[in-house]
């Protein structure tokens, strides 16, 4: 009982501070948005000059993209908030009451999930507004999100391990913007694989797991229910999850105990 | 009734090998007022780090009120509060909402919790601003702020940490009337300084902390009277008669218990132990021979110099011109010799 109670005033503790500092959403959100209104007028023309991108605007190829990419930015900057917790030392105030230690984690992982889902509903609106359409509507929708948060919660512990054993948010923000580009650019994000990548970058893309949650939400936007491939993308992130919540956990007990 | 600290022979050994506690000894009774006075590095900060279950100790026992540090310490997290020597408040946080959190956390909820953080804001002077984000605050409001939110759940035993380290001289005097006042309503405090005068105006008792072994035990007075010494300063009226001045000197260093007797421009210095008790020698002695007394002074020796004589270093002498009011160097208050 005290696991969610303590979970829950966690929660609200770090969204209210996430509210109010606005400028963090802008420019986490900034991004994405300049994906959005800037690439999908930039390859208009290549989606339909492409077989590969399956006849469909480039808009409604890349919107899933964008989710994605905004969620794996987003979860890795997770780490940073974990960090000033520690070194401003409210960590340690909340390890002096009888707060459930695994809440102090659990607030924040919380919010980071609440975040995504926030900030791809914005995006989402914004798509709509330009043309684009979910094939399965609010049902899809909410498997989409609950995709993406689930994706987001993975790789956010990438980020809270490196905070959690650094304590640098230059570092977590370093790692940030190392992964992404690579991982997102060598992923069937913004662009297909087969007969648009050379062949080599295919193969990267096909291990890349951002790809397979790509391609389910992809289908859920566009196609429907394939259930295969959203199998798969659950089965690719719980992987993920296993490992890097594991290895959070592990860095944040030696911290409590 | 059991000590509310009780604590044998604690050692504390960092990862990377610094003995930062060396086998501590010392209790603490219910409702004491409580000090650990000692210089920076001393190992003050890491002993409340242990005593508060932050950290696992090295070796020896370690008791709250009759609970095991490391079997019991969930129970003891319930009683105690703690407030770090960093002031620590969620600057993106109103005042009440920081006092609202940390009531949450105590599993504190509704009217009553509403009722006590307003108690507590009131005690503090916060009333008038808890609404607002403690990012506009003053480092004093900070500090009293982060001193209310230890004390949501009422804790019967409140470590302090420095907790006016970088105040200004007013809101120092205000942090010491809330603990007093505290501690009046029955909590016990365990505080650490590196402020002579602090630990002199609020503690009933303390250990003296050095190179993480306590080198000293006891009340202030206790304390300044077991290095004997106090000053005696004293004038004669001018009467223009010849020698009455060494004739004063003579009688000083006749009267027992009088160790020295220095003569400088300003009049006679004495030393002796317990002079308090002395005075009344002089004023008959003096009386009796017809020397009239202009004015007398008793001044005790500080804690400084108290630190200074069971470590054989002042506690803080990079930083002796913040010390608070009083004599800074020991040297100074001798009157040259002639």
């Amino acid at each position: 009982m005290s696991l969610l109670y303590d979970t829950w005033y966690l929660f609200v503790r770090a969204l209210t501070k996430l509210i109010r500092t606005p400028i963090l959403l802008f420019f986490s959100l900034l991004q994405p948005i300049i994906f959005l209104l800037l690439f999908t007028q930039l390859f208009s023309k290549i989606a339909a000059a492409f077989p590969s991108f399956g006849g469909v605007s480039y808009l409604a190829f890349a919107t899933p993209g964008i989710l994605l990419q905004n969620a794996f930015s987003s979860s890795l900057q997770s780490g940073t908030s974990i960090v000033d917790d520690l070194n401003l030392g409210y960590v340690q105030k909340f390890l002096v009451t009888p707060v459930n230690r695994s809440a102090i984690l659990l607030g924040r992982l919380c919010c980071d999930a609440f975040r995504v889902v926030a900030q791809s509903l914005i995006i989402l609106v914004l798509a709509y507004l330009l043309g684009f359409s979910f094939t399965t509507e609010v049902p899809g929708i909410l498997a989409a999100f609950f995709l993406i948060a689930y994706f987001g919660f993975a790789w956010s512990g990438i980020s809270l391990t490196i905070g959690l054993t650094t304590r640098s948010a230059e570092t977590v923000f370093g790692l940030g913007g190392i992964l992404t580009f690579p991982l997102l650019f060598m992923s069937t994000a913004l662009v297909p694989a087969k007969g648009f990548m050379p062949n080599w970058m295919v193969t990267v893309s096909s291990y890349n797991p951002i790809s397979y949650t790509v391609n389910a939400v992809r289908d859920l936007a566009l196609k429907g229910f394939v259930f295969g491939d959203i199998a798969s993308a659950l089965l690719v992130i719980t992987g993920i999850a296993l490992v890097t919540q594991a290895a959070t956990l592990y860095k944040f007990r030696k911290i409590v105990s | 009734m059991p000590d509310i600290i009780d604590v044998k022979d604690l050692v504390l050994v960092y990862g990377d090998g610094t003995k930062a506690v060396d086998g501590i000894s010392f209790q603490v009774q219910e409702n004491e007022f409580f000090g650990f006075l000692g210089p920076n590095g001393a190992g003050k900060s890491t002993t409340i780090k242990v005593l508060t279950t932050l950290l696992r100790k090295t070796s020896g026992s370690v008791a709250i009120a009759g609970n095991d540090i490391n079997s019991d310490s969930a129970k003891i997290r319930k009683m105690i509060g703690v407030q770090s020597q960093e002031t620590v408040v969620d600057l993106d946080l109103t005042a009440r909402e920081n006092m609202m959190l940390q009531g949450h956390l105590h599993q504190m909820r509704g009217d009553a919790l509403k009722k006590r953080v307003d108690e507590l804001l009131a005690l503090v002077d916060l009333t008038d601003v808890a609404d607002k984000r403690a990012s506009s605050f003053s480092g004093g409001m900070k500090k009293r702020l982060d001193l209310a939110t230890t004390l949501v759940h009422g804790p019967r035993l409140i470590f302090l940490d420095e907790p006016t380290t970088g105040l200004d001289p007013q809101s120092r005097a205000a942090v010491w009337q809330y603990l007093e006042k505290l501690n009046k309503e029955g909590v016990t405090v365990f505080l650490t300084t590196q402020y002579m005068e602090e630990a002199d105006k609020l503690c009933k008792r303390l250990s003296i902390i050095d190179h993480g072994k306590i080198v000293a035990n006891g009340t202030p007075s206790e304390l300044k009277r077991e290095i004997g010494t106090d000053t005696i300063t004293l004038k004669i009226e001018e009467s223009g008669l010849e020698g009455q001045s060494a004739r004063a000197k003579e009688l000083l260093q006749q009267t027992k218990g009088i160790t020295e007797v220095l003569s400088s421009d300003d009049g006679l210095t004495a030393y002796a132990k317990d002079a308090g008790f002395i005075v009344a020698d002089i004023v008959r002695s003096f009386d009796a021979s017809g020397i009239k007394i202009a004015s007398i002074g008793v001044s005790s020796p500080s804690l400084d110099d108290v630190f200074l004589h069971h470590t054989g270093r002042r506690i803080r002498p990079e930083e002796a011109g913040q010390k608070p009011a009083g004599r800074t160097r020991f040297g100074a208050r001798r009157p040259t010799r002639q």
